[in-house]
């Protein structure tokens, strides 16, 4: 039943995303709504297809309802195969042991079982933490090419942030020969993505090793990765210079969102090429009224706008009603903005009500300052 | 009881009043509002009735629908236990001619063996030039309740009805039938319009396409007209909103209701209980730009807006440039409309192409139709 793979994938989807506050608390941040149809884990997904894997493990830990319902059998990404295809690998109870994930190369490690059924030549390991569109064929082929035993995909990042990385140190040829994970003082600013492709043999070897190690937090940028070039192994960094953001933040997030729209918008999710795909579901077209008024904005199907929408991305079902204003704000799915109310510089999660009359957030408050309503919200208008 | 009765959906037996838009498709795979095709209406009403066996007949140019209905999965219909099936002419060993469909009891006919092998306890039959939201469910249990032989879905007509050719009008007193008639134009005696939903048992439709073959009628309808005095045939009047697509001129106009009219758009899409299902595509959400103006329109997903659209239906992938001016128009998936260029009471079929700058303008009465795939 099992036939043997070239390369799989292997997506650590368990991430609970603290610092989106309430946008996690009850789902992880994979499953987090992005760009009017997406959610941060399409982006993935999606690459795997767009660059020929169709064998992906997608490893799920906390609060995994919603992402299990998303990602479901796969099919929005043609990943639902007779042979491969998307499998969710959950933490499990075992004979012996029965563990949680307890970093990402201990998840890793105990699905090691999942691995080899494929029989892969190469292992590509992956976060569901990033917006940004790759053809990981090009990152195996240079992999290939450089006969490394693993390769660590890297963008350029300003010099001022490159201490929140790991960064990798490489020779002119691209061969890594130190990483530092956070360093107070980067040598350079070429960051690690938390994309890795090992050669299998060498990956199942070195989690082996790593899970025998009793002092190690079992994480591959901070174990893993060094062990390998403690042992003279030939890693490799692979630069990627596309568009990349992690949105690990409130800020990031709303940020990352807005790059989407504007005159030449920074991330174009219109382009066919490496298309990003979703679930898309029959919701009615969008309709607007006779005194709406939208400027450079995202608006998907099931929206009805009869107010003002502007500098904005909607999800599916949001209804903006007449004499309602939304300003540089992200609405996820089915948000009803009521008569007159007005929302600025926010992320208003799903199925919320702003009811009439209400203010949210602040005309121009910036990145810094979003406000954030949680999902089921209802906020009034306050007395005068 | 659920999956009690089965679905037969005739796709095309009026094509000749549509000639413009059905030039390459079947009537039931027709564009309507934004993303849909006409017979997504059907099935959609089926689906939501829990109707699991659905049957299309399909005889005229169904390439279109074939491609958009797919495996069913778009509508949950392709589950072990639903499905949905094609019937098409077909050439047979017991006679050397192959009948064409071109009547609705042609095709029953040619079903009859199986037909005989339906398992539920009613039939449910649809055209799909008439759009609407019906809870099917509903005009079942009123069949089931009333003990009819046919129960047929109508709705209200007056003298603002017109039709290119004879559909089928009735009286009835207190829901039944007593006179039944073939006509184009409202006639006081006939105040209520067949909308080509007939609910009956599977045993009596059996049992009518049985007398047609001994009586060597071809047409349900004549069929129908001449038992209706001796057989209890009952109307189910619907009240909501229903686009009766019988011309080119009525298919413009309804669009233009749906675009205008909240109580259309409530009645037709947005029911919570009963939605609407399609064939989905992965598509990006549509893109306004800074400048655009858009007012009283339907637009579907991965349209980009730059200029200004008003009063319009709005499918998939168009592209309205800047400065463009869109109004009382009905664009189909793939238009593109150059910077600058004009349109007025203007239907594009799929992919066409308005090069900058180019002014077009129909009339409310008589609408332009710009052919697929055409470039100005």
């Amino acid at each position: 039943m099992y036939c043997k793979k070239e390369c799989i994938a292997m997506l650590l989807a368990g991430g609970q995303g603290s610092r989106l506050y309430d946008l996690t608390k009850q789902i992880a941040k994979p499953a987090v709504s992005f760009g009017g149809k997406y959610k941060i884990i399409d982006f993935p997904l999606s690459n795997c297809i767009n660059s020929g894997i169709d064998t992906v493990g997608v490893l799920t830990q906390y609060q995994p309802l919603a992402l299990n319902e998303y990602v479901a059998n796969g099919a929005p990404w043609d990943l639902d195969r007779m042979r491969g295809g998307l499998s969710v690998l959950p933490p499990y109870q075992g004979g012996k042991h029965s563990d949680w994930y307890k970093g990402t190369a201990n998840a890793i490690y105990q699905n090691i079982n999942f691995i080899k059924r494929y029989n892969p030549d190469y292992v590509l390991i992956l976060s569901g933490d990033h917006i940004y569109r790759m053809d990981y064929k090009l990152m195996l082929e240079q992999h290939k090419r450089t006969g490394a035993v693993c390769t660590v995909a890297t963008i350029t990042v300003p010099m001022e942030e490159a201490s929140r990385f790991g960064i990798c140190n490489t020779n002119p040829d691209g061969s890594i020969y130190e990483f530092e994970e956070k360093p107070k003082q980067p040598k350079n600013n070429q960051a690690s993505m938390g994309i890795y492709i090992f050669s299998t043999k060498t990956l199942i070897e070195y989690l082996e090793a790593d899970e025998a190690d009793e002092n190690s937090s079992n994480d591959f940028g901070k174990n893993i990765i060094p062990n390998l070039l403690n042992n003279g192994e030939k890693l490799y960094s692979y630069k990627f210079d596309g568009y990349w953001k992690d949105v690990g933040t409130i800020s990031s997030l709303w940020e990352a969102n807005m790059d989407l729209i504007g005159e030449e918008p920074i991330l174009n999710l219109a382009e066919k090429k490496l298309r990003i795909y979703s679930k898309n579901t029959a919701r009615a077209p969008q309709y607007v009224g006779a005194k709406a008024k939208i400027s450079n904005s995202l608006i998907p199907e099931g929206c009805r706008i009869y107010g003002t929408v502007k500098n904005s991305i909607l999800s599916g079902g949001v209804i903006v009603e007449e004499g309602a204003v939304v300003s540089d704000s992200v609405i996820m799915d089915d948000v009803v903005i009521k008569k007159g109310a007005s929302v600025y510089t926010a992320i208003i999660d799903a199925d919320s009500i702003i009811e009439e009359g209400a203010v949210v957030g602040t005309d121009g408050a910036g990145k810094d300052n979003i406000t954030v309503i949680a999902s089921g919200s209802v906020v009034a208008a306050k007395k005068a | 009881m659920a999956n009690s009765a089965a679905g037969i959906i005739f796709s095309s037996l009026n094509i000749n009043t549509l000639s413009r838009l059905t030039g390459d498709r079947t009537v039931a795979a027709i564009p309507f509002a934004c993303r849909y095709r006409l017979v997504d209406f059907c099935l959609s009403n089926m689906v939501n009735a829990n109707i699991s066996n659905i049957n299309i007949v399909a005889n005229y140019n169904y390439r279109s629908l074939l491609e958009h209905i797919g495996s069913g999965k778009d509508f949950d219909l392709a589950r072990r236990e639903s499905r949905v099936t094609f019937i098409s002419p077909f050439q047979s060993g017991a006679s050397a001619s192959s009948k064409m469909f071109s009547t609705h009891m042609e095709a029953l006919k040619s079903m009859r063996e199986y037909i005989n092998d339906f398992k539920e306890e009613y039939v449910v039959m649809m055209d799909s030039d008439n759009v609407l939201n019906i809870d099917v469910s509903e005009v079942i249990k009123s069949h089931e309740l009333t003990g009819a032989d046919i129960t047929i879905v109508t709705r209200a007509i007056d003298k603002s009805y017109s039709a290119k050719h004879p559909r089928m009008m009735l009286s009835s007193v207190a829901g039944k039938i007593t006179e039944l008639a073939l006509d184009s134009a409202y006639n006081e005696r006939y105040p209520e319009l067949s909308l080509g939903i007939f609910v009956m048992k599977t045993v009596y439709l059996r049992h009518l396409i049985s007398e047609a073959e001994a009586f060597g009628l071809n047409s349900l309808t004549q069929l129908m007209l001449k038992n209706c005095k001796s057989s209890n045939y009952r109307a189910y009047k619907y009240t909501g909103f229903v686009a009766s697509v019988s011309s080119f001129l009525d298919y413009y106009r309804y669009s233009m209701e749906l675009a205008k009219c909240e109580q259309a758009r409530e009645s037709l899409l947005w029911k919570k209980e009963a939605p609407i299902f399609t064939r989905v595509h992965n598509s990006a959400p549509t893109v306004y730009s800074a400048k655009a103006k858009v007012e009283s329109s339907m637009i579907a997903d991965d349209c980009v807006i730059e200029g200004t659209v008003i009063n319009s239906i709005i499918s998939r992938g168009v592209r309205v440039e800047a400065g463009a001016v869109v109004k009382n128009c009905v664009l189909f998936a793939g238009t593109r409309v150059g910077k600058k260029a004009s349109l007025n009471c203007i239907v594009t079929d799929k992919a066409v192409d308005i090069s900058d700058g180019v002014t077009l303008s129909g009339n409310e009465n008589m609408p332009f139709y710009i052919q697929k795939g055409r470039k100005i």
